[in-house]
């Protein structure tokens, strides 16, 4: 049987937040159940969930959600962890530090940040995985609403504190200004802090690789 | 009608369990089934499911807990997964001997070969011969179903008998998936009351679990095993029901995908039939003769409807997600009871064993290419060779 | 993806780590990193006998960190009776 290509899905977007543990998972769940219900309102197909494997209940330890959308029925619906993202995001701009958080990203992909700090200097610290990457967008979502510590939500279960009330939301609208990936439109109509989200959108600092390899 | 959500399966069985309007409920934390325990908690909370909550001090409580209350009247809930499932091994007889159609939801985990936790039918089929219903939701929605439907079947008075209501961990209890929640008043039509015609009641004392000779042994064995048989007719029948009130249509026993003019098949049940149904619409869009089978009940086992389903094909694999160590055919457990339902049938089917997915790793689209390929070659030649494969290292 | 067997330890067993845990590198998890101002530091020992993770070195008779396990969670900043210990972003280090 002939096997090449036979399982790519190449309409298929994904999506990976990176967060810390304990205080930063529901806003990197909250990411992707945001724009994954945003882009299930513009009639994609979606998928959002949270890693198994990493260590949720333990403070700081680097974890990830992961959302997926695409314009057809999604085959891989039991790959449980993007292997080939399209979107990088970080809720917290020390994770550009010590984790290979761009491993496997398509060509093309981008790199979203929350941090106060200039793209430029976030690049420095990024070791691997870098020839691959378009952009990189920075936004200060802290600035513009805290991070909603809660348990509420975890294990798949119903996050009863709500979707988007926090800095995902931020960190969300950033991602849509840099991407495209859904209509903001969608976005705003799914996150409870449609003033943090919309800032953001305005606020986000999108930079371009090359210029940075260039200047570096 | 319903409302559509995007859920994980530990949700969708909350609701389901809510729907059900259960009033007992008993947790123990372990992952992964954790989930359905923590959001029945917060609808209990919230005030939105009337139930008692009963914290167990672990998982032979919690099925004390809920043989208890299952034995006074209530409808009850309970839950587990791996160990969790096995360390509460003592009680699953004696409730299904003493006829109390409880539900016990089971997201699968691995036994700690050890240290692992991820998803692995294992756990559950440890019961698989405790005289309860039990079968595989391959989709949060399935899950969903699954426990009202087996609410039903248990409680029908022809039956009697507890249920597992199995869904692989992770891969369903964790990620969303589409789900339309029915609306309250189809449950109702659906699921009648719960009544049991024994019942502890300090008006009409009596006692359960009473001291038996071993004279009584045998009677009480057949008397269980009949109640398993006559759970076949009203499994058949609460499909018809389900479909009719809920527009789900579920093929009771097998579910059949592409399998028409199909000369080779993959047999198996869970989750991971959704990476193989994939796999089988690639292959046919390339021309090839594929289809799959997916066991829907696995307690009672419809060897009737799994020999006319297989029995066209030249060649099954049949797909274990489950570690069975000596057993006969040297993959699991599907392979037994498969070989056992093609028994009479001679050579005519040819079947492989396929042990993958083991300790949480998903069965890759990859893995399930391997397998048709294996079985292409087999339905060619007519020849087996080796029958069992433990993926991915012997294939 | 699964490991393959031979790769996987022998019924599960692997040695037990005696000065450190190669397979748990913690360095990652923090984002404050601890800073000891030596002019404070009254050499108590306070944060070497308070830290979780035994991430801070004692090496005749004064302290270190252990950065390649310190998980930043600040306990040490928190006990010290004297305030040597201040937590800097974890950014503002290069290295």
């Amino acid at each position: 049987m002939t096997k090449e290509n036979l399982f790519e899905e190449p309409g298929l977007k994904q999506i990976t937040v990176w967060a810390r543990g304990v205080y930063e998972n529901k806003e990197a769940r909250d990411v992707v159940v945001a724009i994954t219900e945003a882009a299930a309102s513009e009639g994609r197909f979606v998928q959002a969930w949270e890693n198994y494997v990493d260590l949720p209940d333990r403070i700081y330890v680097p974890v990830r959600a992961y959302g997926k959308i695409s314009d057809q029925e999604i085959k891989s619906k039991y790959v449980y962890e993007n292997e080939a993202p399209d979107i990088v995001a970080l809720t917290e701009e020390t994770l550009v530090k010590g984790v290979n958080i761009l491993e496997g990203i398509k060509p093309g992909a981008v790199l979203v940040v929350n941090t106060r700090r200039p793209a430029g200097y976030l690049f420095k610290f990024i070791k691997q995985g870098t020839e691959n990457l378009s952009k990189i967008v920075t936004v200060d979502a802290n600035s513009l609403a805290k991070s909603i510590i809660t348990l509420s939500g975890a294990e798949g279960a119903t996050d009863a504190s709500g979707i988007g009330k926090g800095m995902g939301a931020a960190l969300a609208a950033a991602i849509v200004k840099a991407t495209g990936i859904v209509q903001f439109e969608s976005l705003l109509k799914i996150v409870g802090n449609k003033n943090a989200a919309k800032k953001a959108f305005e606020m986000a600092d999108v930079v371009e690789v090359k210029t940075l390899v260039r200047a570096g | 009608m319903g409302v559509k959500k995007r859920i994980s399966g530990c949700v969708a069985t909350a609701n389901a369990v809510k729907l059900a309007d259960v009033e007992v409920i008993c947790s123990f934390p372990i992952r992964p089934y954790t989930g359905i325990m923590s959001e029945l908690a917060r609808m209990v909370a919230d005030g939105e499911l009337d139930a008692e909550f009963v914290h167990g001090e672990g998982e032979h409580g919690q099925l004390s807990v809920v043989y208890g209350a299952s034995a006074a009247g209530a409808r009850a809930f309970t839950g587990s997964a791996g160990v969790g499932v096995t360390y509460a091994m003592e009680l699953y007889s004696p409730i299904s001997g003493e006829r109390l159609p409880l539900q016990m939801a089971i997201a699968d985990r691995t036994l700690d070969p050890p240290g692992d936790f991820g998803s692995e039918h294992t756990d559950a089929l440890c019961l698989r011969d405790q005289g309860w219903i039990q079968g595989w939701a391959a989709t949060p929605q399935e899950a969903l179903d699954l426990t009202l439907l087996y609410y039903r079947i248990g409680e029908d008075p022809r039956v009697l008998l507890p249920q597992y209501a199995c869904q692989d961990g992770y891969f369903v209890s964790h990620i969303f998936g589409d789900v339309e929640i029915p609306d309250v008043a189809q449950v109702k039509e659906f699921l009648p009351p719960y009544k049991n015609h024994h019942v502890l009641d300090p008006r009409n004392p009596q006692i359960m679990g009473a001291q038996m000779e071993p004279a009584m042994g045998p009677g009480m064995q057949y008397q269980r095993y009949q109640a398993v048989e006559s759970a076949r007719q009203v499994i058949e029948e609460a499909h018809d029901e389900f479909g009719r009130i809920f527009g789900r249509k579920y093929a009771p026993w097998v579910e059949e995908y592409m399998t028409d003019d199909a000369e080779i098949a993959i047999f198996m049940q869970g989750g991971h039939s959704e990476t193989c149904k994939t796999v089988v619409k690639r292959l046919r869009n390339l021309g090839e003769k594929v289809g799959m089978v997916r066991l829907r009940t696995f307690r009672p086992f419809p060897t009737q409807h799994v020999r006319e389903a297989l029995a066209k094909f030249k060649a099954v694999g049949v797909v274990d997600n489950s570690a069975n160590f000596g057993i006969s055919g040297g993959a699991g457990v599907l392979l037994t009871e498969a070989r056992t339902a093609l028994y009479g049938l001679g050579d005519k089917v040819k079947t492989l064993g396929f042990v993958a997915g083991l300790g949480g790793e998903m069965i890759t689209h990859e893995e399930f290419h391997k397998m048709f390929g294996k079985l292409k070659e087999v339905a060619k030649t007519g020849k087996t060779g080796k029958e069992n494969f433990w993926l991915p290292f012997e294939l | 993806m699964s490991v393959q067997v031979k790769d996987v330890p022998f019924a599960g067993t692997v040695p037990s780590p005696k000065t450190e845990n190669e397979g748990m590198i913690t360095g990652s998890w923090r984002t404050r990193r601890p800073i000891l101002d030596k002019d404070k530091c009254t050499d108590c020992r306070m944060c070497w006998i308070s830290c979780p993770d035994s991430s801070i070195n004692l090496t005749n008779g004064s302290v270190s960190f252990n950065l390649k396990y310190c998980k930043g969670c600040g306990i040490c900043n928190e006990i010290c009776p004297v305030g040597a210990i201040s937590l800097v972003p974890e950014l503002d280090f290069e290295e």
